[in-house]
């Protein structure tokens, strides 16, 4: 069912949508937060500054931006979608030519108050995009060849942009958050099961020309390969972080240091400890009981979009809301395995918690979507 | 599948008699299809959300699983030299023959910039030069603040220089550690250790790689990670070695010599206890090699092992002990030593042309005659000296476990005619190096047994090859001894240790090959104590010794090189163990002194 088919006059209006927001939600995401704030205070040696009380500014600035973004009626932004996501395609393309560079890697424009990253514009816009051209087609043409092409070609071309920045993290998640999108719309199973075996072929194909005559890796792409794969190769290089935060999970134990007590990352041993890597503090102060409760919140604000998406009949707003729930997932699902050793290091920030400006702010704009979808639900 | 068509005629037409609307039930038809594609849609999705719901708890209990290991997991530092790090740091110590320590590691810093992350370069560029005076301080302003990413500053740090480093507080200067090869003793067997320096280097760790000497000799076997750092153990003895390169020091500018080489073995193993080459430099520091004058008065050039002269009478003892040998003599053989001797053209000559008449073997030995050497030698016959003198080695280059050994190969005529066999028997004409002598010499002490000289420590006797009889090294013996007590080595006359030795003076030869010098010789004295149960074997050689407490100078071994081997024997001899012996005092001597 399409907005234009139900009654409009059943949406709440005014200020009485305040009352129909997804109030939950919000605490959730609220709570996650201040773990990151909490996180931010100890690795700065007790202190608000340098990254505690800025992250907290970009929170407030965040949570007032989802209630503006879920004051507009959800078909205002479902109209928005294509337009949004030309705009952020732009911006992608600006970056290669006037982005700074940072970190080995053009990602930023600078706006004069902040820093924008379009990439994360773009994961966003990716889902909004998506979820639009799948409420417009027919649902019986789902899964004709043209129209898997078309959302394919959507998905692939900010990724490839991303990746000449270079951005693996962010690459992944566009990649694997619009495949999933294209997954949930009902697009025929038979095509992820050919992608997926031409992928392992294609590695397997890699991994077997390794040391023959028709090899297809230069010999050192191989061996960052095999230091991508199993840091532990390289303890004091490539896998530097990863030894450091292991030490720093082990040495939390199951109920960890306590609050301010972590060694490995207040004695500067934990790199990038304040954003990527923020969760080995909190294993470490915290131990397993601390890691756990945060996974639980993360369950949770999942758990409570995907209900949301159910209880939503309209095709957009449910495709909308399942798509933000799952970036958010892929996003400290990526994160965690990570910073545990479970995948190579790709530099992708812990969701709310870890220090950042564009990725709160666009993961805020995110939810208030989410929200402005639950309060212009059809009812 | 079955479809209810959107306008079923018999439905109609009834509704129609009815009088009812039929679109109505058209309607309806459409609203019950609208509701079953809804369905299915529906269907298909919340399938697809279960598969993902799947996924989600996976991956939750992965993650949870993992932090559950992760915190029972006990935190273990990584090790910096893990698998990845290629370069192996450590390097064995070695020690002389009691363990004390001839080579070791210290730790120490090297210093690197990364000029990327300097935040005042130019102040640090001044400070560094402040530091380091030979560092240039322009050339460090254009490296720091240029494109460059990486750059090394210093090698080694002292720890003072260190914290002057740290005390400038620029973060874009860094440390690495690293091995640095330390010789504590510092020119103490400065030619037998040689000097290290640093192979492939890396910002935590360089290779220590030997440059000569025993260190580039051995220098896979100290590397090997299996010894585990287990030292190498060699025939050198510190306290030995440290009082030879005195004495031989003081002997060098007493005699007014510009170089000296000792050579002391043990005669039952080929130990090298103590070898000294000087002048000598110190392989903390090792000097570049010279890029000019005579490569063999460098520091660097070891006299005892790599110098090859034409050491003189000391060769005699070898003829006379192969005539023994052979049978051919005995040391009471008297042989007519009366001029002339002329040998395919040529005139044997003796030292200032004295006439010694008819000698004994012994008495040619203790004078040092050349023509009574001369005759014995054509009595023994070419190919069977030559074999002689191959059997000591005399022809090879020494097997000493130092780089350098290979670069001492002897110099020997190519044809063996009858006056090449005359000179060489009293030692022109065939260049070795002391080692060589020594070796040979070795040969004689221990009774007829050639010993390989070795710098590692052996732990028993070694049975060498037997070159002669036990008869014959005896009387060669015998002989050594009377020169001491009767001849040209007066000088040796110890208190307490009976010395037996040959005197040797040659005269050096002109670069190209233009005669010799009249006034430029190498002085030799080759010996051995104690003389009845000979021990050990010293050889002292001096290069243009004169000696000018005389009204004329001299420049003969017996006045040069003897007295500095007598000083060395008294100084070394007690520290070797052996004690000295006394004649029992005569009866009137024990009478003024009981009284």
């Amino acid at each position: 069912m399409s907005y234009l088919e139900y009654n409009v006059k059943t949406v709440p209006a005014g200020w009485r949508k305040v009352l129909y927001l997804n109030w939950p939600l919000v605490v959730l995401l609220t709570a996650v937060a201040c773990v990151g704030f909490l996180m931010l205070y100890s690795v700065a040696g007790g202190s608000m500054s340098p990254w505690a009380e800025p992250q907290m500014k970009r929170f407030a600035l965040g949570l007032v931006l989802m209630f503006i973004v879920a004051m507009v009626p959800i078909w205002f932004w479902r109209n928005m979608a294509l337009l949004a996501y030309l705009a952020a395609f732009g911006l992608l393309i600006l970056v290669e030519f006037v982005g700074s560079v940072g970190m080995g890697a053009q990602r930023w424009i600078d706006l004069g108050f902040m820093r924008l990253q379009p990439s994360e514009v773009m994961k966003i816009t990716l889902v909004m995009l998506l979820a639009a051209y799948y409420d417009w087609l027919p649902l019986k043409k789902t899964s004709r060849p043209v129209w898997v092409f078309i959302p394919i070609a959507i998905i692939l071309a900010p990724t490839a942009l991303v990746i000449t920045q270079p951005d693996l993290g962010t690459a992944i998640l566009l990649l694997t958050a619009g495949a999933l999108m294209m997954f949930v719309a009902g697009v025929h199973w038979g095509y992820f099961a050919t992608v997926a075996a031409a992928a392992a072929g294609g590695i397997w194909a890699v991994f077997q020309s390794r040391g023959t005559d028709w090899q297809l890796l230069k010999d050192y792409q191989f061996r960052r390969i095999d230091t991508f794969l199993d840091p532990s190769t390289d303890p004091l290089g490539a896998g530097y972080h990863i030894t450091q935060a292991k030490i720093a999970m082990g040495s939390g134990g199951w109920t960890g240091r306590g609050f301010m007590q972590g060694t490995q990352s207040r004695l500067n041993f934990l790199p990038e400890k304040h954003t990527d890597f923020v969760f080995n503090t909190l294993a470490e102060e915290f131990g397993f009981i601390g890691g756990i409760s945060l996974l639980t919140l993360y369950v949770l604000v999942l758990a409570f979009c995907v209900v949301a998406a159910l209880q939503n009949r309209d095709r957009f707003s449910s495709l909308l809301i399942l798509g933000v729930g799952l970036t958010f997932f892929l996003f400290f699902a990526v994160n965690m395995s990570m910073v545990m050793g479970l995948a190579p290091v790709v530099g992708v920030p812990l969701p709310l918690v870890s220090y950042g400006g564009s990725a709160m702010l666009v993961l805020m704009v995110a939810f208030g979507l989410v929200q402005s979808a639950h309060i212009h639900r059809p009812r | 599948m079955i479809r209810t068509p959107l306008r079923p005629l018999a439905r109609i037409l009834e509704a129609r008699e009815k009088g009812e609307n039929p679109d109505a039930i058209e309607r309806e038809n459409l609203r019950l299809r609208h509701e079953e594609m809804r369905d299915r849609a529906r269907h298909r999705a919340e399938g697809r959300l279960l598969v993902l719901g799947v996924m989600f708890v996976c991956a939750f209990s992965v993650v949870g699983a993992r932090m559950g290991v992760l915190a029972a997991s006990d935190p273990v530092e990584p090790r910096a030299q893990a698998t990845g790090s290629s370069i192996i740091a450590s390097r064995a110590d070695i020690t002389d023959r009691h363990g004390r320590i001839l080579a070791t590691n210290m730790t120490t810093h090297s210093l690197y910039a990364h000029p990327q992350q300097m935040i005042e370069p130019i102040r640090t560029a001044k400070a560094l030069a402040e530091i380091f005076p030979d560092l240039d301080e322009e050339r460090l302003i254009e490296d720091f603040t240029g494109k460059r990413k990486f750059l090394w500053v210093k090698r080694k740090l002292s720890p003072e220089q260190r914290q002057a480093v740290h005390d400038i507080g620029e973060p874009g200067l860094l440390f690495g550690p690293r091995e640095m090869r330390l010789y504590p003793n510092g020119a103490l067997a400065a030619h037998v250790l040689g000097g290290a320096s640093f192979g492939r280097e890396g910002v935590h760790s360089a290779e220590v790689i030997g440059t000569a000497g025993i260190e580039k000799y051995l220098d896979a076997e100290l590397r090997d990670p299996a010894r585990e750092g287990a030292p190498l153990a060699l025939s050198i003895d510190l306290t030995v070695q440290a009082a030879a390169e005195r004495v031989l020091d003081a002997g060098m500018k007493l005699m007014n010599a510009k170089g000296a080489a000792s050579v002391l073995m043990d005669v039952k193993t080929g130990e090298v206890i103590s070898i000294v080459s000087l002048p000598d430099f110190d392989p903390n520091d090792r000097p570049r090699p010279p890029t000019e004058g005579e490569p063999g008065d460098s520091p660097l050039f070891n006299r005892a092992v790599q110098g090859v002269y034409e050491l003189g009478s000391v060769y005699k003892i070898f003829t006379a002990a192969q005539a023994v040998d052979l049978g051919l003599v005995s040391s009471d053989t008297v042989i007519d030593t009366k001029p002339p001797m002329v040998v395919n053209g040529h005139r044997i000559g003796e030292f200032r042309n004295k006439n010694y008449g008819a000698l004994s073997v012994s008495d040619i030995i203790v004078k040092s005659s050349n023509r009574g050497t001369g005759k014995l030698a054509l009595s023994i016959g070419k190919a069977r000296q030559k074999q002689f003198l191959a059997d000591l080695g005399m022809f090879e280059p020494t097997p000493l476990e130092i780089v350098e050994a290979r670069g001492g190969a002897p110099l020997f005529p190519k044809q063996w005619s009858d006056i090449h066999a005359v000179t060489i028997s009293y030692g022109h004409g065939l260049s070795t190096s002391p080692l060589h002598l020594a070796a040979g010499y070795t040969a004689i002490a221990n009774g007829g047994r050639m010993l390989q000289p070795t710098l590692l420590r052996q732990d028993g006797p070694v049975e060498g090859a037997r070159v002669m009889s036990e008869q014959a090294a005896k009387a060669a013996r015998s002989m050594l001894r009377k020169v001491v007590t009767e001849g040209t080595a007066s000088f040796a006359r110890v208190p307490g240790y009976k010395v037996g030795g040959k005197t040797g003076t040659a005269d050096k030869p002109r670069p190209r090959g233009g005669g010799y010098y009249d006034d430029k010789v190498i002085a030799t004295f080759a010996s051995m104590f104690p003389a009845d149960d000979p021990k050990y074997v010293l050889v002292v050689t001096l290069d243009e010794p004169v000696e000018t407490s005389g009204s004329k100078p001299r420049r003969t071994a017996g006045w040069t090189a003897v007295p500095v081997a007598h000083e060395m024997i008294a100084r070394i001899a007690p520290l070797l163990g052996l004690t000295p012996e006394y004649p029992p005092m005569s009866l009137e001597r024990l009478i003024e002194v009981s009284r």
